[in-house]
């Protein structure tokens, strides 16, 4: 056991940072830009990423990737958040949507999504949540039928993150109604432009573009687009969920936003009250806690291991890093924090939707208790 | 960045669980309330088979000597296994190591824990320390209920300087010592709190099947484990102002979290001298309080942090 990063490591953080300073303003929001001009500097800067081989370092070499240990895809995660995720929703294809296919696409998936998603000229969308299937995701209802060569899709989903900026869906629909619920779901790699695909917009008071309905009304793809065999998708993005609940490294953001309100409070001589003290350093403490815990899931990752159990405990105290620094910057930036894109402002929407995106807060807490206790919750 | 243990580490900690197996534990915990005082018996047994100065050791580190820390915790050893494995090498020469030896800060009131059973006592004054013998202070015994030996203590020497700066080093590895066993002690109660909802069924299930205790379970869960893990992180680092304090806060607020949420989950047999659970978690209010308490670490790791 030691906590040292390597010269490596290290070195990729230093030269990570020094290109990120360089090329972003300070403090600048991604995800508060409109959803069009997120997505136009999004993939600009992505593309900037892939040509230094910083868009998949974790992938291997033969699908555009370095092969990198999974360590620096955790700096590249933190250092990405700390400057306003630039990859805005690429960060999704990298960690999971790329390995998914790396894990169970066809050769010809493979050259074409794979070689796209490394060079950073697409974006995805996450075709998952259903009006009655959140947190049991296994209850989805979209159906996907077999027609010759093809698949007709029926359903609707909601909740989709990038929807209208996205080029395709990874797509989760049942083309078996037998069975466990789990056993008869299969995934499907649709372009979003398919005839027969409507996405609509959610207004929401979170950033522009965060949510959308997704119609599917018979909604033809060829069986190629099946990404894996047919009914076994739920185990396929099992699988690979953990990479999900750890791709944003919201302890760092955090902390971040922590480092700006302790900066305010010294601006005004209040860092001498106990009061102020107190509520910086539990929040600080809770950052912290995440960022080991996260450790735990990378050293995992780096030993071959499944890292399930401890990315359900990273999840839990991000979850509650983000809320009580939420807590801190309301507690002492007061009314400055209601105005609109002050830091506490964008602090609350990451800590209020902490629990809910990635699935949601309290499926972490049953998970890790049908470990902990025994039983199945 | 390592977060298993080496094989060296894994083969120290099995050997001290073992001992700690045989010598501590619940019926020595109990037996030591019961007649007062510490358990100098135990802190001889570690200290014969060299686990008291693995700290010291290159190879080892003070890292093994927060693991340790942390497995005694867990195990209920009434000895000052932080204090004497942690804090005391940081500040006092190998050579002149007392084997019992606890702390106290000036800078706070109080009864000081392991006072009356010490044969040295390191006071910590501003930046800088003092090495106090035995016959150097009196102590007055403090009847308490939270699970060690407290005492008030009256100076009476002028004890042996050690050296400029060497209060605000002991300070931080007293920080890293209480954090580790803070998180030894919570485990060890949020465990038999496990043990306690897996076997006692109401409305015809488990409690640890019902959801609403489950997630209580699991959050005060992983507060010990963040603890744990910075407390870890600071030893191996050398105890750094920051992440010591910042150890410090998340095992207070882990400790505070515990306490009531497995007293609440154990019912009133939890009260109860036949029951374990006060063993472990009464000394948990101890904890809390130690070396300033919360206030104290707060204020270290904002001037740590942010320099104020």
């Amino acid at each position: 056991m030691h906590f040292d990063f390597s010269d490596d490591e290290l070195a990729f953080r230093k030269e990570l940072k020094e290109f990120l300073d360089g090329e972003l303003p300070v403090y600048f929001e991604f995800f508060d830009l409109p959803p069009e001009e997120r997505a136009e500097r999004s993939m600009a800067f992505v593309q900037l990423l892939s040509e230094r081989g910083w868009l998949t370092p974790a992938w291997p070499v033969e699908y555009g990737g370095s092969a990198q240990a999974p360590w620096q895809q955790m700096i590249l995660a933190e250092e990405m958040v700390a400057h306003g995720e630039p990859r805005t929703g690429q960060y999704m294809n990298v960690n999971w949507i790329g390995p998914a296919i790396i894990l169970a696409g066809t050769p010809e998936q493979k050259a074409y999504h794979l070689t796209r998603i490394s060079k950073g000229d697409v974006l995805w969308c996450q075709g998952f949540s259903e009006p009655d299937a959140g947190s049991d995701l296994a209850a989805l209802r979209t159906t996907a039928v077999r027609d010759g060569d093809e698949y007709v899709i029926n359903g609707e989903k909601i909740w989709t993150s990038n929807a209208g900026i996205a080029e395709f869906c990874f797509l989760l629909a049942r083309t078996n109604a037998e069975g466990r619920k789990q056993d008869g779901i299969s995934i499907f790699l649709v372009p979003v432009a398919t005839p027969g695909i409507e996405v609509g917009d959610i207004e929401s008071v979170l950033h522009p573009g965060a949510f959308h309905h997704v119609l599917f009304t018979d909604v033809r793809v060829p069986a190629s687009c099946r990404l894996g065999p047919e009914n076994e998708g739920f185990s396929i993005v099992r699988t690979l969920l953990a990479n999900e609940r750890t791709g944003v490294a919201r302890y760092h953001r955090a902390a971040g936003y922590l480092d700006r309100i302790a900066t305010w409070c010294a601006e005004r001589d209040l860092l001498d009250d106990s009061a102020v003290i107190e509520t910086l350093a539990s929040a600080r403490a809770a950052c912290e806690a995440a960022r080991l815990l996260v450790y735990q899931v990378y050293d995992e990752k780096t030993r071959g291991l499944d890292p399930d159990v401890s990315a359900w405990a990273y999840r839990t105290a991000a979850v509650r890093a983000e809320r009580v620094v939420n807590e801190a910057a309301f507690t002492l930036m007061g009314a400055e924090g209601l105005a609109r894109h002050s830091f506490a402002d964008s602090q609350f929407e990451w800590a209020v939707t902490a629990g809910v995106a990635g699935g949601s807060y309290e499926m972490q807490l049953n998970s890790l208790a049908r470990v902990l206790l025994g039983s199945k919750g | 960045m390592e977060m298993t243990l080496s094989p060296t580490q894994q083969a120290v900690l099995d050997a001290c669980t073992t001992a700690l197996g045989r010598a501590a534990g619940p019926a020595r915990a109990r037996e030591l309330r019961s007649a007062g005082g510490a358990d100098d018996r135990l802190l001889t047994l570690l200290g014969e088979a060299g686990y008291l100065d693995v700290a010291l050791d290159e190879e080892s580190g003070p890292l093994t000597a927060v693991l340790i820390t942390e497995l005694a915790a867990r195990h209920l050893a009434l000895a000052p296994v932080g204090a004497r494995s942690l804090v005391a090498p940081a500040v006092i020469a190998a050579e002149q190591l007392p084997e019992f030896v606890t702390i106290m800060d000036l800078a706070f009131g109080g009864p000081v824990r392991y006072a009356a059973q010490s044969e040295a006592l390191i006071v910590l004054d501003g930046h800088d320390a003092r090495l106090f013998t035995a016959a150097e202070y009196t102590t007055t015994a403090v009847e308490t209920l939270f699970g060690y030996p407290l005492a008030r203590v009256e100076l009476q020497g002028g004890g042996v300087d050690l050296g400029a700066g060497s209060g605000d080093v002991a300070r931080r590895w007293w920080r890293v010592a209480i954090a580790a066993e803070i998180a030894g002690t919570a485990r060890a109660a949020l465990d038999l709190t496990i043990d306690h909802m897996q076997g006692r069924v109401q409305f015809g299930k488990p409690l640890s099947a019902l959801q609403a205790l489950q997630h209580r379970v699991i959050e005060t869960h992983v507060l010990i484990e963040g603890a744990m893990w910075m407390a870890r992180e600071a030893a191996y680092h050398g105890a750094p102002a920051e992440s010591s304090s910042s150890a410090a806060v998340a095992a207070v607020e882990a400790a505070g979290r515990t306490l009531f949420e497995v007293h609440q989950l154990s019912g009133s047999i939890g009260f109860t001298d036949e029951y374990d659970l006060t063993l472990s978690s009464l000394r948990l209010q101890t904890l809390r309080t130690e070396a300033g308490g919360m206030a104290a670490h707060s204020r270290a790791l904002v001037a740590g942090r942010w320099g104020a």
